[in-house]
């Protein structure tokens, strides 16, 4: 299902939404992964993807993550001059490159699990970010 | 089962018996050719494998593992530098012993992750495709932790034990451990009637060195001198800080014609030492003084010291730069 549509007054996609949609979506792979790997790793493992694509996607510096999960609050306020398409982008390639950190640890374990779940959900993202 | 392999893991003692706990409680859980723990602090490598798995098959798990590690963020690690262990049992039946030419199918391998930080990692391979599912990671990820919380224990007993024994300046054992280690190796020699050779020295005007330059240099030049010392002696000598700028070196199973040997080679080595201390090349020379048992017929390990202590005084008195041994009360 689509996700509720909210659109600004130039009539594009707001910062706030993208953003409201990948908390959605870290979310649901941080509860997912955290129950196979544990919390320790998957924290450990996120950091590291930010950290390979922060400089990149800056924006990602400012999510917050703990062994209690992944917080957007900060980067919020950092994505208002930000492009929703780059903030799209920028969650894209973080969520690609935890993929790929999954396949190496695990091979096919943890993806398998993820993406029947997951993947329709990212998929749907972009399809309604590109609308616009 | 898993609750008694978490146990086994949680008492163990030294890596070693974590891999054993592990080991021998695994097959319990999973179907695994080799279980890895590699512990980045060492670079060693430990792998509990079937004892059918042929050598290529671990050479492969052991660059796997390397690969995984370096794809976690770490810096690249030279196969080279890595010391493994094998530990080879029977884990299957008879009738399904692994394959000559068996290759890593797959594998399951983790972080070992504490407080952010990355110890190193576990794995567990198999030369059958697909042979771990998500019950398995679950299972596996919990006795990951529990053994990154045993190293990470263990890696906080190993630092106490360092601030312990090692002199935090020069990094060489401090005299607490010198007093610990000489009992030992006098106690041994006393007892067995072999020689021990104990050597003081003493840096020369050192006080000069911290009046003009200051002791930020001063404290410099220690640390080199300690260097140098920790250079010259052999394996199984103990170099300690003795205090200030006096140093000690146990030389067990030295007679006097070794000790003298050695300790005539650190004043050379010192006095033909150029040191490059506060945009200048400074020279400095070491007074040394030795005692020996037999010889000195000392009856305790603090008259050893005193002997050796008196010797030192001796090469001061004498002009420094000089090496005495102690005779009574005349030295040479």
């Amino acid at each position: 299902m689509a996700p509720a549509v909210k659109v600004d007054k130039g009539g594009k996609w707001s910062s706030d939404l993208v953003l409201d949609l990948y908390s959605n979506l870290l979310t649901e792979i941080w509860e997912l992964v955290s129950a196979l790997i544990g919390e320790a790793i998957l924290a450990f493992l996120f950091t590291l993807a930010i950290r390979k694509l922060g400089e990149k996607y800056p924006f990602l510096n400012s999510l917050k993550v703990s062994d209690d999960g992944i917080s957007l609050d900060e980067a919020r306020e950092d994505c208002r001059t930000v492009a929703p398409i780059e903030i799209n982008r920028g969650f894209q390639s973080l969520i690609n490159h935890l993929s790929q950190l999954f396949s190496a640890l695990a091979e096919g374990v943890i993806n398998k699990e993820l993406f029947p779940k997951v993947f329709p959900k990212v998929k749907e993202a972009e399809r309604i970010i590109s609308q616009k | 089962m898993l609750r008694s392999t978490i146990n086994a893991i949680s008492t163990s003692i030294e890596m070693k018996e974590i891999v054993e706990s592990a080991g021998t409680n695994l097959p319990n859980l999973f179907d695994f050719s080799s279980f890895g723990v590699f512990w980045k602090e060492d670079l060693l490598l430990f792998l509990y494998q079937e004892e059918s798995c042929p050598p290529p098959f671990t050479q492969e798990v052991v660059k796997n593992i390397i690969k995984v590690f370096s794809v976690l963020g770490e810096e690249p690690i030279d196969e080279e530098r890595i010391t493994l262990q094998v530990e080879n049992r029977k884990l299957r039946p008879k009738q399904m012993v692994m394959d000559p030419k068996a290759t890593l199918k797959s594998h399951l391998t983790l972080p070992l992750v504490i407080e952010e930080e990355i110890l190193g990692c576990i794995a567990l391979n198999s030369d059958q495709p697909n042979a771990f599912d998500a019950q398995d990671l679950q299972f596996f990820s919990v006795i990951g932790y529990q053994i990154a919380a045993t190293l990470k224990h263990f890696q906080r007993l190993s630092s106490i034990k360092n601030i312990a024994i090692y002199d935090t300046l020069t990094g060489l054992y401090n005299r607490r451990y010198f007093e610990e280690r000489l009992g030992l190796d006098a106690q041994k020699s006393f007892y067995g009637g072999t020689p021990l050779s104990l050597v003081m020295a003493d840096i020369d005007h050192f006080k000069k060195v911290n009046d003009t330059l200051g002791h930020t240099e001063g404290d410099r030049v220690l640390f080199e001198i300690a260097n140098l010392l920790k250079a010259s002696v052999r394996k199984k000598d103990t170099v300690a800080r003795y205090g200030g700028e006096e140093f000690i070196l146990i030389l067990p199973e030295a007679g006097l014609g070794e000790a003298s040997m050695i300790a005539e080679r650190i004043r050379k080595l010192v006095e033909g030492t150029p040191f490059e201390i506060a945009n200048a090349r400074i020279n400095l020379t070491v007074s040394m003084g030795i005692s020996n048992f037999p010889s000195n017929r000392a009856k305790s390990k603090e008259e050893l010291v005193k002997m050796a202590d008196e010797a030192l005084y001796d090469a001061k008195r004498g002009g420094r730069n000089k090496v005495c041994i102690f005779t009574g009360r005349s030295a040479q």
